[in-house]
């Protein structure tokens, strides 16, 4: 069976020469909960957006087992959300259920479909009531969660999350853990938090400078006191007590 | 966000906002336009038209003050155009208004007229984009046969102008909190500019995004949209009811005072 996302070698450089990706590889599996974590400028993001084909480097990136090219890339669409980092840039349309409804039009679903997508998608999400919003009137954790009902109504097999808890409040931000840890794609998140990454994730990539320096299950390495100073990063809350332990030890 | 936006009692309920946007649209042209192709000097008149809008206005609930402040923040461009009426045309007229008669200019006249239709076509809209959600609008312009880019580039505008304009308060705010001293003319234009580059600079950036965010979801250039638009009973006798009150004033109460 096709692996979810496989990275292959994969470099990137901006227009100015800066190397932003240098020789990334990844395996993603159907079903796990990555986060990419790392410092500001450690290329999360650009590597977030490579995974969708919005950044052409060297290398190979398959999606599904279908390799990113002009030929794939509107299956590829389908197969892979993408939920930018701010949400104003994903909620372009005057409606939420205009915006939630765009991505099913794209796919060529009937009316009919789309209403039944959206609805699905919305009551997800927990908007039922919001649908005929606008977005500037609903709340930042309103917001945050109507970005992710827009890609949730493509029904993608995954899902890439750009800083998805920033700006949110610990009550919004415990309610996106909870919508996060109970879908079933599989999830790549880049975050700079830890706590909320620890809370979702089953494996993390650590980036720094555009290399993977560590990737493995998330408990062993957000809790790597060394690793994680190292490159300008905390051990979250819920794993200080096995970085105490192994510190003893 | 807190924009104290035209459209903030469009999301209310009455059987005005119930109706269909099309119908509501097609109406106030219609008035609008009766409005407009009256004489030029006949302020009386106007008074039975603008009891059309101040209908709308008070079976949807939009306060008055909210109507007539709106009208009054947009006013100026149209007394610069009324007030130098009376003084290219100063022939004299005499004006009857029941007991009383006086003599005065047909620049005044004028004047007054065309004060009178800029208040009421701006009731009408006022009462039109108070009543109706922005994004209904566009789907019954759309629904009417304008043209799709023109509605994506009214929805685009709708959705991001607050956004822009939140973008220009921050930096405003960011400014004021170190300027402790006037800089003078020169050094505060260079400021400005400054300002208006970060703003361009962050609003491309912007478009780039949303533009990322819509190839994401499947966008090829192609426009799909749903609409939920119905035309009811209710649709049918507002219609009627306005047809009848323009013809009414046109036929009947127009000759009258004219």
């Amino acid at each position: 069976m096709s692996k979810a996302i496989e990275i292959e070698n994969f470099s990137y450089a901006y227009p100015d020469g800066t190397a932003a990706l240098s020789n990334i590889s990844l395996s993603i599996e159907h079903g796990q909960r990555l986060t990419l974590i790392g410092p500001n400028g450690a290329g999360k993001s650009t590597l977030l957006l490579a995974m969708a084909g919005f950044v052409k480097g060297t290398g190979k990136v398959f999606i599904d087992g279908l390799q990113i090219n002009r030929q794939n890339l509107k299956k590829i669409r389908t197969l892979l959300g993408c939920c930018l980092e701010n949400p104003d840039d994903q909620l372009f349309m005057p409606t939420l259920f205009d915006d939630v409804a765009f991505g099913p039009l794209n796919m060529g679903l009937d009316s009919e479909q789309v209403k039944n997508r959206v609805s699905e998608a919305m009551k997800t999400v927990g908007l039922t009531e919001m649908a005929d919003k606008a977005p500037h009137h609903l709340s930042a954790g309103q917001r945050r969660a109507a970005a992710i009902a827009t890609i949730l109504s493509m029904a993608p097999k995954i899902i890439t999350l750009d800083e998805p808890d920033g700006s949110l409040d610990p009550r919004n931000r415990k309610n996106l853990t909870k919508l996060l840890t109970g879908l079933p794609q599989t999830l790549i998140i880049a975050t700079c938090d830890m706590n909320f990454a620890a809370a979702i994730a089953d494996r993390a990539v650590l980036l720094d400078k555009g290399l993977v320096v560590a990737d493995g299950d998330a408990t062993k390495i957000m809790s790597d006191p060394g690793l994680m100073t190292e490159h300008g990063l905390e051990v979250p809350g819920r794993f200080k007590n096995i970085a105490r332990r192994s510190i003893t030890n | 966000m807190h924009h104290a936006y035209i459209d903030k009692f469009a999301y209310q309920d009455s059987p005005v906002h119930r109706l269909d946007s099309r119908v509501k649209f097609i109406v106030t042209l219609v008035f609008t336009a009766a409005v407009v192709s009256l004489p030029r000097t006949s302020p009386s008149i106007l008074t039975c038209y603008a009891v059309g809008p101040f209908m709308i206005l008070v079976l949807g609930g939009i306060p008055l003050r909210f109507a007539f402040k709106h009208i009054l923040l947009v006013s100026p461009f149209i007394l610069v155009l009324a007030l130098t009426c009376p003084l290219y045309d100063r022939a004299p007229v005499a004006v009857a208004f029941g007991p009383f008669f006086w003599q005065t200019s047909l620049g005044w006249m004028r004047c007054f007229t065309i004060l009178g239709k800029f208040t009421v076509t701006m009731l009408a809209l006022i009462a039109l984009v108070s009543t109706t959600r922005f994004s209904d609008l566009l789907t019954g312009l759309q629904r009417l046969g304008l043209p799709k880019l023109l509605i994506i580039q009214l929805g685009f505008l709708y959705r991001y102008i607050f956004i822009l304009i939140d973008k220009a308060h921050h930096i405003l705010r960011a400014r004021a909190g170190r300027k402790l001293v006037n800089l003078g003319f020169a050094a505060e234009l260079k400021i400005a500019a400054a300002m208006l580059g970060s703003l361009l600079i962050r609003s491309i950036d912007s478009a780039e995004h949303v533009n990322i965010a819509m190839q994401a979801r499947g966008f090829e250039g192609k426009w799909h949209s749903i609409s939920r638009l119905k035309i009811r009973r209710c649709d049918l006798l507002f219609t009627l009811t306005a047809a009848s009150f323009l013809l009414g004033l046109h036929f009947f109460v127009k000759p009258m005072l004219l």
